[in-house]
């Protein structure tokens, strides 16, 4: 049995896919390798005969990312499980560290780590999330997904405990799968980088109406499915209303960001929808917005409206002051 | 490794639950159960404890059947799989003759059985349910209903979840139609006669009458747009999908009309009785003029009136 099971989704990108394999061997001295193809129509099934020691799952029904990663819990046998994406790097023993650490915490269910953005000019940023929070983080957890997926490493014992992964939130079932293992169990965390996220485009040029669109999907989810896991129904109401007020902040935030990105790529039809999400989120998320408006956002803000070739870097900027936003 | 994995769900039913166990462990040779406990609150772990040489899996929020089976599988190690409920019975050797029947087939991807209907005290009622069509591509005769094909009947290969997908959780109590008929759209089935499986009818409808059966059918008739957009069944001609799905809709909203009249009307049940005739109506309007409901009622009264045998319906 190995000791650890990278499970690698794919789907239509072979070019990249051998590089997060060969990224994943060299991350661990024990490990068991599982390409899970979800029902790519390209060169993927020829690119994955020609790497050695591979597990390689065929999947004929295109399952989407969380159903071919319970496709591949259900074909692993590790001890551990990560999951990578194929077009993601696992740094070089990042993963026998991750384990070591684990191993050192019993109570622990999962253990996570700092994602590098990557541009396409292969610029490196800074680790992300800047600080990791530890020990019992759902409820900070609630309020914003920090983990990089692919950062992950939990123990495969766990799974049964709270489910496999909800195939029916595509882009935030990895957000409600980490919530559900951390009502329950603690996370540890180590502040060093573990994977490269490697970006195909410069996100913020196009007004990404995707970035929306999964706002929306993730308030609704937080209203739906968070506020009825047991840990949030018995909590007292004044911590459940923080936490939705903790959430609805971030959100407006987000929103805001690409509202102004929206408006300045002359997008007008993004930047209503962003706008119509952002009042509909809460009534009064505007006023939540006035005061989250202090200087160092307006700041960023000007600075990308004054240099717009800067719009990238700006966002960039603005991720990592709102990632070292303290938080309790 | 074993051959076999049966997975039981089961959720507060620990009074049940030994019985099923056993019943497992006596239909095959080399079988490992798996007891998925979906987040009991009473004595289910106690109970399973004392239960020798079984895998026990404790789910600690609940994930509905149709997720405690899930996990059931990513915990098995059997190269086949059999889904059991808590409150049905496996007959003695019933798993081997399917595991052989599957080895026979190896493109098959499950292999359905008959199945013995029983009372609350697990008593044959008499009623055996048989699966009707023979053994090969079933994938449309599945899609249209025509064949209900229970989880208790069937031995599934392994291998085709990673092809075609887990079940879906979403679909609640339908989720064995759904998951059977996405695995009939790849892979050949296999049909025995003998029964293999004792079905504990849930409490009695007769006395109670309950709409939750036409609510479910509708469910059923809802889902089927989602079936239908499955790639074989997108690719075929306009004429063979509205036909999967006229036959379909007639047969349930014929079913529905047939319940009302024949069971929920003369014990003047109204609520159950008008939830069918309005799911009927709703999906055929024309079904309350059809003859294939009234005919059914026909047959029936006959029976009941002994002008003919029961066994010739």
């Amino acid at each position: 049995m190995p000791r650890i099971s990278v499970i690698i989704t794919t789907h239509n990108r072979p070019a990249r896919l051998p590089a997060a394999i060969s990224s994943a061997r060299n991350a661990a001295d024990d490990v068991e390798i599982i390409v899970v193809d979800d029902a790519s129509c390209d060169g993927t099934a020829a690119v994955c005969k020609s790497i050695p020691d591979i597990k390689y799952v065929r999947v004929d029904r295109n399952q989407a990312v969380a159903g071919a990663r319970n496709i591949g819990l259900i074909t692993s046998s590790g001890e551990y499980i990560t999951f990578l994406d194929d077009d993601d790097v696992r740094l070089p023993n990042s993963l026998d560290e991750q384990i070591e650490v684990l191993a050192q915490h019993p109570q622990a269910a999962f253990v996570y780590g700092q994602a590098i953005p990557e541009t396409e000019n292969g610029e490196h940023g800074l680790g992300y999330p800047a600080v990791c929070p530890q020990g019992d983080i759902f409820w900070q957890l609630l309020t914003r997904n920090f983990i990089p997926c692919g950062s992950v490493v939990f123990r495969r014992s766990v799974v049964p405990a709270i489910g496999l992964l909800d195939d029916e939130i595509p882009r935030i079932d990895d957000w409600d799968f980490w919530v559900r293992i951390a009502e329950l169990y603690p996370a540890v965390a180590i502040e060093t980088p573990v994977i490269i996220w490697r970006q195909s485009l410069p996100a913020s040029t196009q007004g990404s109406s995707n970035t929306v669109d999964i706002i929306a999907k993730s308030s609704r989810h937080f209203r739906r499915a968070f506020r009825n896991l047991p840990r949030f129904a018995r909590a007292s109401r004044r911590v459940q209303r923080r936490a939705w007020r903790d959430f609805s902040t971030n959100v407006a935030e987000h929103l805001a960001w690409e509202l102004f990105s929206a408006l300045r790529n002359a997008a007008f039809g993004n930047a209503f929808q962003s706008a119509r999400t952002l009042l509909s989120l809460h009534p009064s998320g505007l006023m939540r917005l006035v005061r989250w408006m202090n200087t160092r956002t307006i700041g960023i803000l000007i600075k990308s409206s004054i240099d717009s070739d800067n719009i990238a870097e700006a966002k960039a900027q603005f991720k990592r002051f709102r990632a070292d936003m303290p938080r309790q | 490794m074993s051959k076999v994995s049966v997975i039981i769900p089961t959720h507060n039913r620990p009074a049940l639950l030994p019985q099923a166990v056993e019943s497992a462990r006596a239909a095959g040779t080399n079988v490992e159960i798996i007891v998925v406990d979906d987040a009991s609150t009473d004595a289910t772990a106690e109970v399973c404890r004392s239960l020798p040489d079984i895998r026990y899996v404790r789910v600690e929020r609940n994930q509905g059947v149709a997720g405690a089976r899930n996990i059931g599988i990513v915990s098995s190690s059997g190269e086949y799989v059999a889904f059991l409920d808590d409150d049905d019975l496996r007959l003695p050797g019933s798993l081997d003759l399917q595991a052989a029947a599957l080895d026979g087939n190896p493109q098959a991807g499950f292999v359905c059985g008959a199945m013995i209907m029983a009372d609350q005290n697990y008593q044959p009622t008499g009623e055996v349910v048989r699966p009707k069509p023979s053994s090969g591509d079933l994938f449309w005769e599945l899609l249209e209903l025509e064949f209900p094909v229970m989880p208790l009947c069937t031995l599934i290969r392994k291998e085709c979840f990673p092809r075609i997908g887990l079940l879906n959780r979403h679909v609640s109590s339908i989720d064995d139609w759904d998951i059977f008929t996405r695995i009939a759209e790849v892979y050949p089935v296999v049909v025995i006669p003998e029964p293999v499986g004792l079905y504990r009818q849930p409490t009695p409808f007769s006395d109670q009458g309950s709409s939750a059966r036409a609510f479910q059918l509708n469910r059923v008739a809802r889902h089927q747009r989602n079936l239908l957009k499955l790639p074989r069944a997108a690719d075929a001609s306009p004429a063979r999908r509205r036909a999967a799905r006229k036959r379909m809709v007639n047969r349930i909203s014929e079913n529905l009309i047939w319940t009302a009249a024949a069971k929920y009307l003369p014990k003047l049940q109204l609520k159950p009785a008008f939830a069918n005739l309005s799911v009927a109506l709703k999906l055929d309007p024309l079904s309350i003029v059809r003859p294939g409901a009234y005919e059914k009622l026909a047959k029936n009264l006959m029976v009941k009136t002994g002008l003919i045998d029961r066994q010739r319906v």
